[in-house]
C-alpha cells in the first residue's frame, strides 16, 4: 500500500478534530431516535480513517457533524481549535466551505451544469478570484484524470467518472478533512477501486481522510478502523500495515 | 464589497439556472410583459399628448388673455352663455383706447370658406381676419413672404398670408407668392406663408390650414354677418409676471364698455392657455389613472404567477440546495441565487415587454399622434420588472434559504 508516513505531519501528532461525548438526537414527534449517544473520538492530520458498522448504526450521522452540516445535540466538537457548537450558520457555511470536502456515495453534482462549473462552485462560494479559480479548478480536474471531460455534463459521465468530478470538488478548496460516505457504495468493484486509488494518493499527499463504508476491503485502505454500533464506539484498532 | 461580490457571483449562478429553465421562464413571464407594456405605453401617450399639446398650441402665447363671448371650455349649464350679446369691433377698439398700452391688443373674427387656386380646391379652411398685431400676439412667423401690415389693414386690401398646409395643397412646390386665390368669391393675393405650427391636437383647430387676411377686408368680404359677427380680441401682456394684473384690468374696463352693473355677472369671458392646460391636464388625469390601474393588475397578477414558478422552483431544487449548503453556501448566497432567478425572469419580461411596447408605440406614432419610446421610460420599465421579480421572489428564495442542509440532501 502507498503510504508515506512522516515529512507532511507534525512532530506529535497535532489534533485535527476532536469528539467529546457527541450525542445526537432526532426529535420525531413522539419518539426520539438517538443516532449518537456519546461519541469520543481524536482525529489527527492525515490519519486515514475508516468508519464501519451495521446500518443504521450512526455513520452518517457522524459524518454529518464532522463535516459541520449538522451540529451535536450534546457535547463538544473542535475542529482545528474552534468549537463548532457555538458557530453560526455563516461560520458553520465557512467551515464547510474552506475545512471540509464532501464526498457522497450518490455523488450529489448539480445535473445541469457542466463538470467544470460543478467543480469551480466551492470556489465561488469561497470568493476566489476568476484567474485564480480557473488554476484551481483546471488542476483539481486533472487530478482525478477528467481534464477531457471538462465541458460535460454530470449525466453524460459515468459513475465512477461522477465521484472523480466529486472528488475533484471536495479538494478543489484545499479542505483539513476529505469526508466520504460510502464513495464506492454505488459503484462496481473495479471503479471502486479506482476511487480508492484516488483517496490513497490523496493521502500519500498529505490529506486527512474519513471513509464510511460497509466493505472489509474498502476499510483496509485506511490506517486506522472506528466500529460503531447504535450510536456508540464498538471498536477502535489501528491497521496493521502490510 | 464582499455583498457585492456576493451578488456577482450570485447572478452568475443564477444564469445558469435560468438557461436551464428556459421555455417555463418564459411562459410565466406573460403577466409581467403586458404589465410592462403597459406602463409604457401609459407614459407614452402621457408623453406624447403633453408634447403635441405644446405643440399645438405653442402659438398661443402663455402671455396672452383671448377676450371672448364664450369660454373654451364651457363648465355647467350652456344656456347660462348663450343669450350673450356679441363683442364687435367697437368695442374691442375701446378696450384698446382704454388701456392705453398697458397690453397689445387684436380683435379677430373667422370663418369657414372653400380656398381655390386655378383646378385646385381645398374645403371648409379657417379664414381668420386679423390686423397686423397679430405677429406680436402670436409665436408664429412668416416662414416666406411678408405678415400683414398696418398699411393693409387700414386700406382694406385683399392680401393673405397661408398656412403650410394650404401652400401645400394649393401650390404643391411651386412659388405662392404674389398668386391671386378666391377665398370663397372674394379674391386675395398671397404676401406669405407661415412657417408650420404642427398638426392639430387630437382633432382641435390645425393651425396650419387656416389664413389670415385684414379683418378689415374681412368685414367686406364676408359681411361679418351684417355686422352680428362677434370678434374675439386677443391681449398681450408685456410679460407672463404681467397677466393676471392685466386679466383684472381687462375684466373691469370690458365691464364698463358693456355697461354691467355691479351686480350683474359678466357677459363675457376671459380664456388663456392656462384654461386649456387645465382641460388638458383632466384628460391627462384619466389616462394615467387608466394606465396605473391596467399595469398594477397585471404586474400583481404576473407577480403571483413569477412566485408560483419560483417556488417550484426551489421545491424541485430542494436537493440542489442541500449540495450548495455542503460545499459552503451560506443562507444569503441560496437567497441571491434565487431572488436574481426571478428577478432575471421578470427582467426577461420586461424586456420582451419593451419589444412590443415598442411596435405598439409605433403603430400609435403613424395613426393617432407623434409618440416615441423615450430612454427615461425604458429605464422605469426595467427598473419596475427588476423590482417585481424580487419582490415575488422574496419568499420563496427566503424558504429555499432556510431550509436544513441535509434534510435538503435527503430529498428525492
Ligand atoms: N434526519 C433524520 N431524522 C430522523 N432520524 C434520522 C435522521 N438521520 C438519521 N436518523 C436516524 O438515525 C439513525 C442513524 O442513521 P445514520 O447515521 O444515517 O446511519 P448509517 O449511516 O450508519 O446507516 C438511524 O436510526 C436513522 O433512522
Ligand atoms: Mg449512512
Amino acid at each position: 500500500m502507498a503510504h508515506t508516513n512522516g515529512g507532511t505531519i507534525q512532530p506529535e501528532t497535532s489534533s485535527a478534530l476532536a469528539l467529546r461525548d457527541v450525542v445526537k438526537t432526532y426529535d420525531m414527534g413522539t419518539v426520539q431516535v438517538q443516532a449518537l449517544r456519546g461519541v469520543s473520538l481524536d482525529i489527527a492530520r492525515n490519519e486515514y480513517v475508516s468508519i464501519m458498522g451495521p446500518s443504521g448504526s450512526g455513520k452518517s450521522t457522524l459524518m454529518h457533524v464532522i463535516g459541520c452540516l449538522d451540529v451535536p445535540t450534546s457535547g463538544t466538537y473542535t475542529l482545528e481549535g474552534q468549537m463548532v457548537a457555538e458557530m453560526s450558520e455563516n461560520q458553520l457555511a465557512e467551515i464547510r466551505n474552506e475545512q471540509i470536502g464532501f464526498v457522497f456515495q450518490t455523488f450529489n453534482l448539480i445535473p445541469r451544469v457542466s463538470i467544470y462549473q460543478n467543480v469551480e462552485l466551492p470556489l465561488v462560494y469561497a470568493g476566489v478570484s476568476r484567474g485564480e479559480r480557473r488554476r484551481r479548478t483546471t488542476a483539481a480536474i486533472e487530478r482525478v484524470g477528467l481534464a477531457d471531460r471538462i465541458k460535460h455534463k454530470p449525466n453524460e459521465l459515468s459513475g465512477g467518472q461522477r465521484q472523480r468530478v466529486a472528488i475533484a470538488r471536495a479538494l478543489v478548496c484545499n479542505p483539513s478533512i476529505i469526508l466520504a460516505d460510502e464513495p464506492t457504495g454505488n459503484l462496481d468493484s473495479k471503479t471502486g477501486a479506482e476511487i480508492m486509488n484516488i483517496l490513497d494518493g490523496l493521502h500519500a499527499d498529505g490529506q486527512t481522510i474519513i471513509l464510511v463504508t460497509h466493505e472489509d476491503y474498502i476499510a483496509k485502505h485506511a490506517l486506522r478502523t472506528v466500529r460503531l454500533m447504535d450510536g456508540m464506539i464498538e471498536s477502535d484498532l489501528e491497521a496493521v500495515v502490510s | 464589497m464582499r455583498l457585492m461580490r456576493d451578488m456577482v457571483d450570485a447572478f452568475r449562478i443564477a444564469l445558469y439556472a435560468m438557461r436551464a429553465n428556459k421555455a417555463r421562464g418564459t411562459l410565466t413571464t406573460l403577466g409581467i410583459i403586458i404589465g410592462i407594456v403597459a406602463v409604457i405605453l401609459t407614459m407614452t401617450a402621457a408623453n406624447g399628448l403633453q408634447n403635441t399639446f405644446r405643440q399645438s398650441f405653442s402659438s398661443v402665447g402663455a402671455d396672452v388673455i383671448y377676450v371672448s363671448r364664450m369660454p373654451w371650455v364651457i363648465q355647467g349649464d350652456f344656456f347660462l352663455y348663450r343669450n350673450r350679446p356679441q363683442i364687435d369691433l367697437k368695442q374691442a377698439d375701446e378696450l384698446e383706447s382704454r388701456l392705453r398700452g398697458r397690453g397689445i391688443v387684436n380683435p379677430t373674427m373667422d370663418t369657414a370658406r372653400d380656398v381655390k387656386y386655378r383646378s385646385e380646391t381645398l374645403s371648409g379652411l379657417r379664414i381668420i381676419g386679423t390686423t397686423d398685431k397679430q405677429s406680436m400676439v402670436s409665436s408664429a412667423q412668416p416662414e416666406t413672404g411678408r405678415f400683414l401690415t398696418e398699411f393693409d389693414v387700414t386700406y382694406k386690401k385683399n392680401v393673405c398670408v397661408i398656412g403650410t398646409d394650404v401652400r401645400d395643397g394649393l401650390f404643391g412646390s411651386a412659388n405662392p407668392l404674389n398668386k391671386s386665390i378666391h377665398i370663397g368669391r372674394a379674391r386675395f393675393r398671397v404676401i406669405g406663408v407661415m412657417e408650420k405650427q404642427g398638426g392639430s391636437f387630437l382633432g382641435g383647430p390645425n393651425f396650419d390650414r387656416q389664413i389670415y387676411i385684414p379683418i378689415t377686408s374681412y368685414v367686406k368680404a364676408y359681411g361679418g354677418h351684417r355686422g352680428r359677427q362677434g370678434v374675439d380680441v386677443a391681449v398681450k401682456a408685456p410679460s407672463r409676471e404681467a397677466l393676471e394684473e392685466l386679466e383684472f384690468e381687462v375684466m373691469g374696463e370690458m365691464r364698463k364698455i358693456r355697461k354691467l352693473r355691479p351686480a350683474e355677472d359678466d357677459n363675457f369671458s376671459i380664456n388663456k392657455l392656462d384654461t386649456l392646460v387645465g382641460a388638458f391636464n383632466n384628460v391627462m388625469g384619466v389616462v394615467l389613472l387608466v394606465g396605473l390601474l391596467v399595469t398594477s393588475i397585471s404586474l400583481f397578477v404576473g407577480g403571483v404567477g413569477v412566485m408560483n414558478i419560483m417556488f417550484v422552483s426551489v421545491t424541485e431544487r430542494t436537493r440542489e440546495i442541500g449540495i450548495r449548503k455542503s460545499i459552503g453556501a451560506k443562507p444569503r448566497s441560496i437567497l441571491f441565487q434565487f431572488l436574481f432567478e426571478s428577478a432575471s425572469i421578470c427582467l426577461l419580461g420586461g424586456v420582451i415587454g419593451i419589444l412590443v411596447a415598442s411596435i405598439l408605440t409605433a403603430v400609435i406614432n403613424k395613426v393617432l399622434m407623434p409618440a416615441s419610446v423615450s430612454f427615461p421610460i425604458l429605464f422605469i420599465a426595467v427598473v419596475v420588472s427588476i423590482a417585481v421579480g424580487v419582490v415575488a421572489g422574496l419568499v420563496p428564495a427566503f424558504r429555499g434559504s432556510r431550509l436544513n442542509p441535509i434534510e435538503a440532501l435527503r430529498y428525492e
